[in-house]
């Protein structure tokens, strides 16, 4: 299935489209989407580094997903790097 | 949740205005009322820092206020009425970059929910802040992973040395 991650934060950099689209296999877990996005962006943004993603989150609109749980049925997921705000 | 307000307000569109949040949390049973406003300031780590810019993912951390607002009447009880309300965009100096407050009867819960929700906004939404300096550098800041994985791992690894709370938050 095609899935489409969102950037944010210092991940922005990783494409100035602001998201990146990723080709998973079926059945396939948020870990094993965590090794696609890693070996995506070794090869086309390599100025991020491979623990920034190790410490970033994947999510829906609505919770946190982790690494055991399903990609969501829509495709539609964003990556969240460590969070800062206030 | 009606006693509830959580706002992601666009730095073009508006700006966040203390008096809303005020007037949000006021109620004739709360005799407390406690209020916490995050601005951009012009020091960080020893460089001068001329503007922030935030960036959220919106959805998410609305669903996180609401989240962390149930959280707060769970832990101290009804009636509360709780505000939280963060900036999006590129912040100058002194623009307020987050305000929570909250009302209840008496101060102690008022003191305690503020609390709580200002550092779980902190920790737990997802907001992002890049600090601007003076000589033109940018820098995303370090910040909380989200990671329950990650955080274990990062959690084991404090136990075994002596920790300090190094995390370089803001205000």
């Amino acid at each position: 299935m095609k899935v489409h991650i969102s950037l944010f934060g210092a991940l922005r950099d990783a494409d100035p489209r602001g998201f990146i689209e990723l080709e998973a296999p079926e059945p396939c877990t948020i870990g094993e989407l965590r090794e696609l996005l890693r070996d995506h962006l070794r090869e086309h943004a390599p100025n991020i580094s491979a623990g920034l993603i190790q410490r970033s989150a994947f999510a829906s609109e609505n919770e946190i997903l982790h690494n055991h749980r399903a990609l969501p049925e829509n495709g539609q997921l964003a990556v969240l790097p460590p969070v800062s705000g206030g | 949740m009606t006693d509830l307000h959580t706002a992601v307000i666009d730095i073009c569109d508006g700006v966040l205005t203390p008096a809303d949040a005020l007037a949000f949390v006021s109620d004739p049973r709360f005799g407390g009322i406690d209020m916490f406003i995050g601005k951009v300031r012009e020091h960080n780590l020893g460089r001068v820092v001329t503007g922030i810019s935030y960036d959220l993912f919106e959805p998410l951390a609305l669903r996180t206020f609401e989240e962390i607002g149930e959280r707060a009447r769970r832990k101290f009880g009804a009636p509360m009425k709780l505000y939280i309300a963060h900036a999006k965009g590129e912040l100058r100096i002194g623009d307020i970059a987050v305000i929570v407050a909250a009302g209840t009867p008496h101060r102690d819960e008022a003191f305690k929910a503020c609390r709580l929700a200002i550092e779980a906004v902190k920790h737990e939404a997802p907001i992002w802040k890049q600090e601007h300096y003076i000589d033109g550098d940018s820098e995303w800041s370090e910040g909380c992973s989200l990671c329950e994985e990650q955080r274990e791992a990062e959690d084991a690894a404090k136990r075994g040395a002596a920790h300090g709370h190094d995390h370089h938050h803001g205000r």
